[in-house]
């Protein structure tokens, strides 16, 4: 183990073709974020993965893990600004906590709570945006999106479907459904998809499942997410790059 | 407008379908072409070109929703787009605006009932010096006048087409008002590239015993690169789109790279407002341009080359393909450049109105026809550019100033301008000045310089390299333009004693909502968030609350966001409130914090469905009005 950085003080070994995002979290040392997934890789869009390295910003689930790298990750300021960027995306958005499905069960709401976030601080944007039911499994509240495009590339590279994909530019723009009518209903988009398993939050989920554990026992309820994400990395052992 | 023998959908994307070869890596060009001729790029189109092209259907609206100039909706057969840079405002665009709607018959950012024009804003169009500008289906018009609008509502009111329009209105002017050593001697076409080739040395004889005669000719455009890009590091030669980035370091990651496949890249996006001088390159030097980029393909071994080009500019097309096709027939472009082993060919790629696609990523995805969103910071382009290949990415100055470099030696350049800013850079003037236009001065001349050059006795202040440059007072006048002080991309907006700088920060605000493209959390909903505070400040509700909280968004911006243009699209805040405090103390009626929720505005959907119309139905306003 001879290649490593340091973040925030302590050593971190990584592979070659690591990201420091993933020799953090395979090392057992929890960085924020919501657009990366494991299977899906980076994205680089939520932003809450900011780590800085000799005084520059850099994502960290994009950047490659470099030898003898100071990496500064959990400092309060950049602590205060990951909060900031979640408020963010709770008011472009309309997110009702108490009444989604996802309570609990929900990436956006847990990120949220594991950084102190306790008001949206911003004023809402109230947006007026479009909800699907139209499809008899599966449903889309735009509402509660947050353009991570972790389904749009789930439903590429594991489905193989192409359902998802984005409209438009800068805050108007939109998830977008591939159908000749735009709708869920006359895409090609099945409740086992794993673009739905692969939204963080109440956007894009199956109808009819969402109550089946009680709030209060759900996986967030019982545990922070940077605790349980932790342990999750380490009993699969994963291997990423 | 459409009798029943219009052509069908299919009967019109078949020749431009063949136009393009079919290729779905030009479904950008495609639409572009779509939009010219319908006025629209109709849901019957994309659902073809999705099926003809294999792109998902999503895929394709995605990219007609991205650019501004591209609608699913009809536009008109005058499609008019009036500039909306704050120098175009100080020219009085927005009063002639209205006039012009006046005389059409037409709202703002609606079409005419009877399908004839539609007017609306469009970020800056790249005239600053002969605004107020505006493209009328996407002709550029310059110097609007009140007088101009009419004539133009006429023909348009008497439907005259385009190509009887007098050509008076669509005259763009190009002259130099200053020029210096690079300048006043331009370089005759081939000029640098035949330094550059020469730079191999004689083909020697004895070579021909070692090599075969394809070998020695390899052998000696090798060299003669190599000698070329050590010229380029000599001249100190650094990127004049934005970032400074030494031009040497970036050919030769390129040059060094393992694959064979390369690509030059030219970014002629120009979008930062108040930029207009990659304009007036392409226009009268355009040979100094593709000969930069010709030397760049020796210099680093690639075989091919494209000039992005922004929208604003694609009148400029016939021009530049004449260029080329001159280039061609001279041995300069082609197979066998000049008799040598140099082969070297540049096609043309159109942008669509947006901003974002200057950043270099964000260029290299709409010229493979998609969104420009930008890429993952890594790899490079350098590394993995243009068809994931090795691909240098320069702007269209630095192409110029390559070529000046190759012809005249990167010693002579060095030896104008400052230690880390080497050479000349070429100077967008615009604003409250008596002499509008571009300047080329040496790196390192002060403000107060170029002011005094321009005209400009009564400035208050300045904005340096566009909005997302900096914004500085008078205080700030002999501070040098270079890398090591005030570096710009050569933009100046000069602002007079009696403007209001609240105007021109407002329009920085909602030109970046506007263009942000939305990928990242701190830039999409920052912009916006920025332009609802300077908004509250307008309407009178600011307090020094508001004040910091902008600075804070600005501060989450510039540290989080994904590219330059969140980085950069807070700092006409920060630098107004540091440079000119009063445009916002004077917005502000107390020093307490006021909702920016304005309760009265939100029950007027239920006054509206009560049909109450009277006093009583309305709060009583929070701020003390003044009579
Ligand atoms: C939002 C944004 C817009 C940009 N627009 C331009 C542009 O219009 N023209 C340009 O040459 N560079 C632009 N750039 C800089 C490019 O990303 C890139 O650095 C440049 O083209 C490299 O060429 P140079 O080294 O010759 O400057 C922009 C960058 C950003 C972040
Ligand atoms: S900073 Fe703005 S423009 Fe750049 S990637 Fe993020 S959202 Fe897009
Ligand atoms: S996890 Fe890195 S930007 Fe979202």
């Amino acid at each position: 183990m001879t290649n490593a950085f340091h973040l925030d003080g302590l050593e971190v070994p990584f592979q070659e073709g690591q990201t420091i995002l993933q020799a953090a979290l395979a090392a057992g040392r929890y960085i924020p974020h919501l657009c990366w997934h494991p299977d899906l890789g980076p994205h680089g869009s939520c932003r809450l993965c900011t780590v800085v390295i000799s005084g520059r910003p850099f994502s960290s689930c994009t950047q490659p893990a470099m030898k003898g790298q100071a990496v500064a990750c959990r400092t309060p300021e950049l602590n205060g600004m990951r909060k900031a960027i979640m408020q963010m995306l709770f008011v472009e958005g309309n997110h009702h906590c108490p009444s989604c499905e996802k309570s609990g069960n929900c990436r956006l709401q847990a990120t949220a709570y594991d950084l102190g976030m306790q008001d949206s601080h911003f004023p809402h944007q109230f947006p007026k945006r479009e909800r699907d039911m139209s499809h008899p499994d599966v449903f889309l509240d735009r509402d509660r999106c947050i353009r991570c495009e972790r389904c749009v590339r789930a439903s590429r590279i594991y489905d193989g479907k192409d359902v998802f994909g984005v409209h438009g530019r800068g805050m108007h723009s939109t998830l977008a459904v591939n159908s000749p009518s735009g709708l869920l209903a006359d895409s090609q988009i099945a409740p086992e998809d794993r673009s739905i398993q692969a939204c963080p939050t109440g956007a894009l989920m199956a109808k009819r499942v969402g109550f089946v554990v009680p709030i209060g026992e759900r996986v967030y309820d019982r545990e922070p997410i940077s605790v349980l994400e932790l342990r999750k990395y380490a009993a699969e052992e994963v291997h990423h790059g | 407008m459409k009798p029943a023998a219009a052509p069908s959908i299919q009967e019109i994307l078949e020749p431009i379908l063949l136009r393009y070869g079919g290729r779905p890596d030009l479904l950008l060009q495609i639409l572009i072409a779509v939009q010219k001729k319908l006025s629209c790029v109709p849901p019957a189109a994309i659902a073809a070109l999705a099926e003809r092209l294999a792109i998902p259907l999503v895929r394709v609206q995605g990219v007609v929703s991205f650019y501004a100039f591209l609608s699913t909706e009809f536009q008109g057969d005058y499609a008019i787009y009036l500039s909306d840079n704050i120098t175009d405002q100080m020219l009085g665009s927005r009063e002639l605006a209205a006039h012009l709607c006046g005389k059409l018959g037409v709202s703002l950012g609606q079409v005419r009932a009877d399908g004839r024009v539609s007017v609306r804003f469009t970020s800056c169009t790249g005239m600053c010096d002969q605004g107020p500008a505006g493209l009328i289906n996407f002709r550029p018009v310059t110097r609007l006048t009140r007088d101009r609008m009419e004539r133009i509502a006429d023909l348009v009111n008497a439907r005259v087409p385009m190509e009887d329009w007098p050509g008076e209105l669509f005259q763009v002017e190009t002259a130099m008002r200053r020029s210096d050593v690079v300048f006043r001697r331009p370089l005759k076409p081939g000029e640098g590239l035949r330094a550059s080739l020469e730079r191999g040395g004689e083909i020697l004889s004895t070579w021909a015993e070692d090599l075969a005669p394809s070998d020695a000719r390899k052998h000696h455009l090798e060299r003669g690169g190599a000698e070329t890009l050590k010229e380029i590091y000599k001249s100190g030669l650094r990127g004049r789109g934005g970032a400074g980035f030494k031009t040497g370091i970036k050919w030769q990651s390129v040059r060094g790279a393992s694959d064979p496949e390369r690509y030059v890249l030219c970014n002629a996006d120009e979008g930062e407002p108040g930029t207009f001088k990659d304009r007036v390159l392409l226009t009268d030097y355009a040979d100094m341009v593709f000969e930069g980029m010709t030397i760049c393909g020796h210099a680093v071994g690639a075989r091919k080359g494209i000039l992005y080009v922004r929208q604003e500019y694609a009148y400029l097309e016939e021009h530049l393909e004449g260029v080329l096709a001159r280039r061609r027939e001279a041995g300069l472009l082609g197979e066998n450049i000049l008799d040598s082993a140099l082969d070297f060919d540049i096609g043309i790629h159109f942008g669509a109105g947006a901003y974002i696609c200057g950043m270099e990523s964000a260029m290299i995805k709409s010229i493979e026809g998609r969104r420009g969103i930008p890429r993952q910071r890594w790899p490079l382009p350098v590394h993995h550019g243009y068809r994931r290949k090795p691909t240098v990415v320069n702007n269209v100055e630095t192409f110029a100033a390559a070529a000046v470099i190759s012809a005249r030696g990167g010693e002579w350049y060095a030896r104008n301008g400052t230690a880390e800013s080497s050479g000349t850079k070429l100077f967008c003037v615009s604003g409250d000045c008596e002499r509008p236009g571009i300047y080329e001065y040496p790196w390192g001349v002060t403000v107060r310089e170029v002011l005094r050059d321009c005209g400009a006795l009564e400035a208050q202040g300045v904005q340096v390299g566009g909005p997302s440059g900096t914004l500085i007072n008078a205080g700030d006048f002999d501070r040098e333009i270079s890398f090591e002080d005030l570096s710009s991309v050569g933009t100046m907006m000069v602002f007079a004693k009696q403007r209001d700088l609240f105007d021109a920060v407002r329009n920085y605000a909602q030109f970046f909502r506007h263009e942000s493209c939305g990928l990242c959390t701190s830039c999409r909903i920052g912009t916006t968030l920025l332009a609802n505070y300077v908004e509250k400040f307008a309407k009178g509700y600011g307090s020094p609350v508001d004040l910091e909280e902008m600075q804070g968004i600005g501060q989450i911006m510039k540290t989080m966001s994904h590219c330059g243009l969140g980085q950069t699209a807070s700092l006409h805040i920060s630098d107004s409130i540091a440079k000119f405090p009063s445009i916002w103390a004077g917005r502000m009626r107390t020093t307490e914090f006021i909702p920016a929720f304005d309760l009265d505005g939100a029950l007027a959907e239920a006054r509206s469905l009560t049909g109450r119309t009277d006093a009583d139905a309305h709060l009583p306003h929070p701020v003390p009005q003044e009579a």
